[in-house]
């Protein structure tokens, strides 16, 4: 039966393809596309036509009723041919066997921002990233698999074969008074995130364990970009955007204010059966105004704006990578930014047809400014406490606080003249690359040499200027602290790479030695009463000046070895096996050994699913390794140290510093992965799953002793023994869903769907009864979370609420709240709190776990449209399930003081004629109010709006008179809008200081700023 | 590489393998337990407990203000502050005492070892003692090294006088091992039998009290410094012939190595200008301005009041020397007139700016606390004759107390003739005022007397117009003399929620 069946053949972006192979199935039937893609073929009805093109997926269609079949092909899924970096080396992902994750520069191309840590925000899934405030290169923190560690939890990273340090410390703010507030910063962000080809996570063990005793929070590998042969390439990439704070609290105006005064004023004079004096300037609040808006003044619009420069190119043998980019990012409080300037140089050589040496290489600089942000004194706490009566400018000076009527109003501590005033933050000046040169002997063996090293200066400072306002002092001494360090970085490593294939097996191996190396000598002074408050330490005085350093060094010598078999793209195995010896720890307890193991069936390639339908690709992986930690801050804690004192009553002298454990050693996290690749529909549905379960045992940490037992964990305590105590498992699930809904008509349509979760549970630390815990307030005074056996790290720990005491009888017969009955003790109004020790009295026993920051899951979903030269992505993120512990509302909504401006909510509080209320009486008589319950504890859920570009190419003929290759322009908003029930700034918190243990406080966060920013990308 | 690649140890100090190898080293390592450690304690919570409890010290600072109105709980910041630090100092000296027996071993003539350990008891035994005066029954740790080797570190607590039973043994072991003089400040051998004699006179061990108080004054070691007001405020009159024992500071060492108080007691207008502080935070009490005798100088040499001058504390605003004016009206006053609710401010260790050659560093100052005066020896002394008696007339009594009061100012013609408790009470209140005594007085009266003393007091202030608003406290139970444990140790070790128990 004859039936002439004609179409179009195109490709995904909907241009014919000529030279395309039709095929009718199972017979020798078969024709090729014309110059437009058109084709015509003998096929009877039910027969499958099978359509073919190099780089594509190749298509089979039924023939239908229909005699017309045009057919979209689409690129051959990237994933299949698409080279994987590993540890040492790289895999076809064919081959790979365990869990690594991979981002591509245009997946990252239109999130403008500082660093590329923050880019991975749910692009990945098994990652869960978080920014830790919204400070212009701050913190973030990145959790591969959940919590590894009581101890630090930052992956490794890894750029062009290079470890460098996630995070850098900026000089806390107590040095010049008051809390120290956040002081870890993010250190990628001196990377430029333009410079960046490919992104490769290791999540699981048999990935990591290569990297033995460092890869157990998970490895990010970097790799730059590189030149190619050809013709040479010029590109400029410009944005330039601005930045806000998306929300205000709704704080009370003077006017609220001033009604809140007389009446809290009353309230006051009525339990001290004193009489009442009204401050006559609030005797009218309603002609009185807004006041001043304290979070108007210290948020600003911040611009933002990156340049980047490169060339590339190459001949035959050699080719060149060179980039220049500058970055420059006003902060959204005033007082806070960062700016970047940074020289990207690679070169590859083939020297010699068995040599090929090359250099990766960066030069960077970094320039952060930042702001006082988590603890009570924070920019933001103190701009929403400040009262609206006091005004922010007293003439060309900050003002202090205002009389009215015999009272002080607003803080001493201006908000405004402190993030201004005070200068702290720090320059960041790095070198860091690598020199490489492999030897090739033969098609089956090369040598790899390469020689890491990284230079680090760092230039923290603290200042603040004497200031007055009038007579009033706003801010004294003057003093300027400055902490300068040198660090030194260098790797050794010499590897021998064996491949070679027989038939259909495929074997490889590797062999390798690395040694390393790190130094680092800081020094800092700092001198006060400066001279007409010059910024130079030359200016202060000799009196009082405190100077101090110290020498650290680390050393690390590895052998590795590792061996992969696969046969016929069907199954696959790959074992490797570090030793990792590390001056960390005592000469007993040095060496580590840290093997892997995994396999993988690429199920699809076996006969018997020749024929599945609709399921064109399926592979099942499995794996299980140790990886080793030594995430150790103080060094020798294996000997007893002695602590020396420069300035002690009768001279200078020395305290045992801690108590030596010569039998500490490697902390070991043990991981099973296991994962399913599929294909469906021609790879149009891609989907991967993976399980995990990871446990981390001998888990290094202070033995965890109660205060009385006199030795602890603080700074000036002697510290306890370190001691390999703790377990923790996290068991997870993540989900990678790509599909390609539309592809025609020139228009294309792809979503990508990212899932995580993770299930943290500590099992053991150094006692049944051990637990750490969180602080904050000065001298740890408030317990924020406790972390303890039995359930997750980092959970919010205190009392529980049950509604508020409306009746003195309720009083009496309800558990004594501990302090005193009566208007000055529990009163009506109070806040009732859960006796749950059942003692009959409210007390430490009866503080009980009240919130769990961790999320049941995270996710980012993206979709991309493309029309002609058009692109649209839209990109929602968001974080479902923790709990925040808003402790910012302790002042917000506290009433214990009289002064601190309010959320105007308290307008609603119980009062002897507004008694039907969840929110407490004003009660300036004790802090039971306020002592760490559930009542600050909120849903911290949320689903943003993360980013949405719109992208436009320039059509070819328009560019190409300006010798243009390329020519995009875009425009993008990115934090657009925040679906959340939070009542605070920001859901998205993270963790203080990168610490696992004290994640979700808001406790004056700097909330992430919502950009607007339009760029432009140009090629020569 | 080489075996010794990986070998990198401590580039910054020795090790306890290399160190305690002469006397010098010894001396410095217990010279430390005279400063820092005590920091915590020190910052506030020597006035809240001392003072602020007592009712000697009004304020209405949220970190001391829950000290006022006795709704103290185990969250208070204080609470945790004291209990840190006391136990801290108890730690430390006890890891010396282990440090130093090890070393012991090690060396042929140890004696400077031995002297060594004679200090570490003596800082341990007071940190005992207040720990049980703070917390009443309270853990013992004799070794935390083991303790935190051991697994398991849920310790009970102690019978109050088993404590104090441990303080005597480690005040005695110091006693036996002190120096009958030793450099100015250290603690000798006169300094623990002092500390005996106190520690006594609060168990109502009454002989042994008199004994002790009794081989202090016979000794002709110590005698009333003749310049009270010197004595408090300068650190040149630091380890004078009164002081037996007395925390050291070192402003130049900055927070935590220098003496804070000044920052919190002192006015702004004489601090602020120079040192950002002076937040009369805490503040003389009506109840404890009444309570000073018309002729007792104390009160103008222990308070700050309307017309107090210093010619040699000179700032921006007093280019002529600081004045206390508390006529403050307007808002344009603040930087010469202050006018606190008490129209007052503690004198007791404020310094001054530092206009006068005095080390002031931020908050931090050179003056000493004391802990133990050789005014407090002579009044254990006197309180220990009369012991239970309602009164005495016993002549070396009367002489103990009466030249307590010769120096404050009274003539011998007013000599008091005979003593009794509230007579003693009334003297020990003047005499200690500010300086983290009197709650202990009162405390070891028992409760009801606590009780009376407490709830007659005026806890109120003057309003902007000048009259009192009266407010008083009335004590309810006993638990208020005492301080709660701090909630983050008993949710640890939930024994500390159990009755006491014995250790002896």
């Amino acid at each position: 039966q004859n039936n002439t069946v004609t179409g179009t053949v195109t490709d995904g972006q909907g241009v014919p393809l000529p030279g395309a192979t039709v095929l009718v199935k199972k017979s020798t039937v078969s024709t090729a596309t014309n110059q437009d893609g058109k084709y015509s073929i003998n096929a009877s009805k039910g027969s499958t036509l099978t359509f073919s093109f190099i780089g594509m997926v190749t298509k089979e269609i039924t023939v239908g009723n229909s005699n017309v079949i045009n057919v979209a092909m689409e690129d051959e899924s990237k994933k299949l041919q698409e080279v994987v970096v590993v540890g040492y080396g790289t895999q076809k992902r064919a081959d790979v066997t365990s869990s690594i994750a991979s981002i591509s520069a245009k997946d990252l191309k239109d999130l403008q921002v500082a660093g590329i840590d923050q880019a991975l925000q749910g692009k990945v899934s098994g990652v869960t990233v978080t920014n830790n405030g919204g400070q212009p290169g701050g913190g973030v923190s990145v959790r591969v698999r959940g919590i590894t560690s009581i101890n630090g939890n930052e992956p490794l990273y890894v750029i062009d074969g290079v470890p460098i340090s996630a995070t850098k410390m900026t000089t806390a703010q107590d040095q010049l008074g008051g809390m120290p507030g956040q002081t870890t910063q993010s250190a990628i962000a001196g990377v430029d995130p333009n410079d960046i080809a490919s992104i490769d996570i290791l999540k699981d063990a048999s990935a990591q364990a290569i990297y033995g005793s460092r890869g157990a929070n998970g490895v990010v590998i970097i790799t730059t970009k590189r030149g190619k042969s050809g013709e040479g390439k010029l590109s400029y990439d410009f944005y330039i955007g601005q930045q806000q704070t998306p929300t205000r609290l709704n704080m009370m105006n003077l006017s609220q204010y001033a009604t809140y005064q007389n009446e809290i004023m009353k309230e006051m004079a009525d339990v001290n059966g004193t009489e009442y004096f009204p401050i006559g300037e609030f005797a009218n609040p309603s002609i009185l105004g807004k006041g001043t808006d304290w979070q108007d003044a210290v948020f600003q619009t911040g611009l933002m704006q990156n340049h980047q420069l490169s060339f590339s190119g190459g001949q035959e043998k050699s080719s060149y990578y060179l980039s220049l980019n500058y970055f420059d990012q006003q902060g959204t409080i005033i007082g806070s930014g960062f700016d970047r300037l940074s020289l990207r140089l690679n070169l590859d050589n083939q020297l010699k047809s068995w040599l090929k040496v090359g250099v990766s290489s960066f030069l960077t600089r970094t320039n952060q400014r930042t702001t006082l942000t988590n603890g009570s004194e924070a920019v933001v706490n103190w701009a929403t406490g400040n009262s609206p009566a006091a005004p922010v400018m007293s003439g060309d000076d900050f003002a202090g606080p205002i009389n009215v009527g015999g009272y002080n109003y607003g803080s001493p501590y201006n908000p405004v003249a402190y993030a201004t005033l005070r200068d702290v933050g720090g320059v960041d000046s790095r070198a860091n690359g690598n020199v490489y040169g492999d030897i090739i002997f033969n098609k089956h063996f090369t040598l790899k040499n390469q020689f890491g090293f990284n230079y680090s200066v760092t230039e923290n400072k603290a200042f603040q200027p004497y200031a007055t306002s009038g007579s009033f002092i706003i801010m004294s001494p003057s003093k300027l602290v400055e902490d300068r360090g040198v660090g030194t970085f260098w790797q050794l490593s010499n590897y021998l790479d064996y491949n070679q294939s027989f038939g259909k097996h495929n074997v490889n191996a590797q062999l390798g030695h690395e040694s390393s190396e790190s130094h680092y000598n800081g020094l800092n002074a700092a001198r006060q009463n400066l001279t007409m408050n010059f910024q130079s330490i030359n200016a202060g005085s000799a009196t009082d000046q405190s100077v101090g350093g110290g020498i650290y060094e680390n050393a690390l010598e590895s052998y590795f070895a590792r061996a992969g078999y696969s046969y016929a793209d069907r199954y696959s195995a790959n074992f490797s096996i570090r030793r990792d010896g590390s001056s960390t720890f005592g000469p007993d307890k040095r060496y580590g050994y840290f093997p892997s193991g995994s396999l993988g069936w690429t199920i699809t390639n076996e006969n018997f699913a020749k024929d599945w339908k609709g399921l064109n690709y399926l592979k099942f992986r499995a794996g299980a390794g140790v990886v080793g930690g030594q995430n150790w801050q103080g060094s020798n804690a294996y000997a007893t140290n002695i602590r020396l004192f420069p300035i002690a009553p009768f001279g200078p002298g020395g305290i045992p510093d801690n108590v030596g454990n010569p039998g500490y050693q490697w902390e070991e996290t043990v991981s099973y992965n296991t994962g399913l690749d599929f294909g469906f529909l021609s790879n149009r549905i891609e989907l991967s799953v993976d399980a995990y379960k990871k446990s981390t045992s001998n888990m290094l940490m202070f033995a965890k002793l109660p205060v009385y037992s006199g030795i602890g964990d603080q700074w000036n305590d002697i510290k306890a023994p370190v001691v390999n105590a703790g377990e923790m498992t996290n068991t997870g699930f993540e989900f990678k869903l790509t599909t390609y809904n539309i592809n025609k008509n020139n228009f294309s349509w792809q979503s990508n769907l990212v899932l995580s979760t993770y299930k943290n549970k500590l099992n053991k630390l150094n006692n049944e009864s051990a637990a750490i815990y969180t602080y904050t307030e000065y001298s740890n005074a408030v317990t924020l979370t406790k972390s303890a056996p039995g359930g997750p790290v980092g959970r919010f720990f205190g009392y529980v609420t049950d509604g508020l005491f409306t009746s003195e009888e309720q009083i009496r017969n309800s558990a004594d709240q501990q302090v005193g009955i009566g208007p000055k003790g529990t009163w009506l109004g109070d806040v009732k709190y859960k006796d749950i020790s059942g003692d009959g009295k409210i007390d430490a026993a009866d503080m009980t776990y009240i919130g769990n920051p961790n999320p049941n899951f995270t996710f980012g979903f993206t979709n991309s449209f493309k029309y002609k030269g058009f692109d649209l992505s839209l990109f929602l993120q968001g974080s479902q399930g923790g709990d925040i512990l808003n402790y910012s509302k302790k002042i917000t909504e506290g009433m214990v003081g009289v002064y601190n401006n309010q959320l105007t909510d308290v307008a609603n509080r119980y009062t002897s004629t507004n008694t039907s209320t969840s929110i407490p009486r004003f009660n300036p008589w004790h802090q039971q109010n306020i002592v760490m319950s559930d009542r600050f504890i909120e849903d911290g859920s949320y689903l943003r709006i993360q980013n949405l570009t719109l992208g436009y190419n320039l059509p070819a003929r328009i560019i190409s008179k300006a010798k243009l290759s390329n020519a995009r322009i875009y425009l993008t908003g990115q934090n657009l809008y925040t679906f959340t029930k939070y009542t605070g700034f920001d859901p998205e918190l993270g963790a203080f200081n990168n610490n696992a243990l004290m994640m979700n406080v808001d406790n004056g966060n700097y909330p992430t700023p919502r950009t607007f920013t339009m760029g432009v990308n140009l090629t020569f | 590489c080489k075996e010794d690649f990986l070998d990198r140890p401590s580039q910054n100090a020795p090790t306890l393998d290399t160190y305690y190898t002469n006397a010098e080293q010894v001396n410095a390592a217990t010279g430390l337990l005279y400063n820092t450690i005590w920091y915590e304690y020190q910052d506030k919570a020597f006035h809240s407990i001392g003072e602020v409890l007592s009712g000697n010290m009004y304020t209405n600072d949220s970190k001391y203000a829950t000290f006022y109105n006795f709704t103290v709980s185990g969250n208070d910041e204080q609470v945790s502050r004291s209990w840190y630090s006391f136990y801290k100092l108890a730690g430390n000296a006890t890891v010396l005492v282990k440090s130093f027996e090890q070393k012991k071993g090690q060396v042929s003539e140890g004696s400077y070892l031995d002297k060594g350990i004679a200090e570490s008891r003596f800082m341990r035994g007071m940190a005992y003692f207040y720990l049980a005066r703070v917390f009443k029954d309270v853990p013992i740790v004799e070794d935390p090294v083991k303790l935190a080797t051991s697994g398991s570190y849920n310790v009970p607590r102690y019978l109050q006088s088993d404590v104090l039973k441990f303080v005597i043994e480690d005040l005695k072991a110091a006693e036996a091992g002190l120096n009958e003089t030793d450099a100015p400040g250290r603690a000798t051998k006169y300094a623990a039998k002092g500390m005996l004699a106190k520690v006594y006179l609060y168990m109502h061990d009454y002989a042994n009290a008199k004994a002790y108080a009794e081989q202090v004054i016979n000794s002709g070691k110590y005698q009333l410094y003749s310049d009270y007001n010197k004595m408090f405020t300068s650190s040149t009159a630091n380890n004078n012939s009164e002081s037996l024992f007395a925390l050291q500071w070192k402003a130049s060492g900055g927070y935590s190595i220098g003496n804070p108080i000044q920052a919190y007691c002192g006015p702004s207008t004489l601090l602020k200008p120079t040192t950002g502080a002076g937040w009369s935070a805490i503040i003389p009490s009506i109840d404890v301005l009444r309570s000073y005798e018309p002729a007792d100088k104390r009160r103008q040499w222990s308070v700050m009041e309307h017309g107090f001058s210093r010619p040699d504390w000179k700032n921006v605003n007093f280019p002529n020397g600081f004045t206390y004016d508390t006529t403050w009206v307007n808002s344009n006053d603040d930087a010469t007139k202050v006018k606190t609710g008490t129209r007052s401010n503690a004198l007791k260790y404020v310094v001054g700016p530092g206009s006068n050659g005095e080390a002031v560093n931020g908050t931090s100052t050179d003056i000493c606390t004391y802990i133990l005066r050789y005014a407090d020896v002579l009044l254990i002394y006197a309180e220990a004759v009369l012991g239970d008696q309602a009164s005495t007339s016993d002549a070396s009594a009367l002489k103990a107390f009466n030249d307590v009061r010769h120096r404050a100012g009274f003539s011998p013609s007013v000599d008091k003739t005979s003593l009794t408790k509230d007579i003693i009470l009334h003297e020990r209140r003047v005499e200690f005022a500010f300086e983290g005594d009197y709650w202990f007085d009162i405390q070891r009266q028992g409760f009801a007397k606590a009780k009376q003393m407490i709830d007659a007091q005026e806890r109120g202030i003057y309003n902007w117009n000048g009259v009192v608003e009266h407010v008083g406290v009335t004590l309810s139970s006993e638990s208020q003399l005492y301080l709660p444990i701090p909630s983050n140790e008993v949710a640890a070790n939930p024994l500390l929620a159990q009755p006491a128990v014995p250790y002896y």
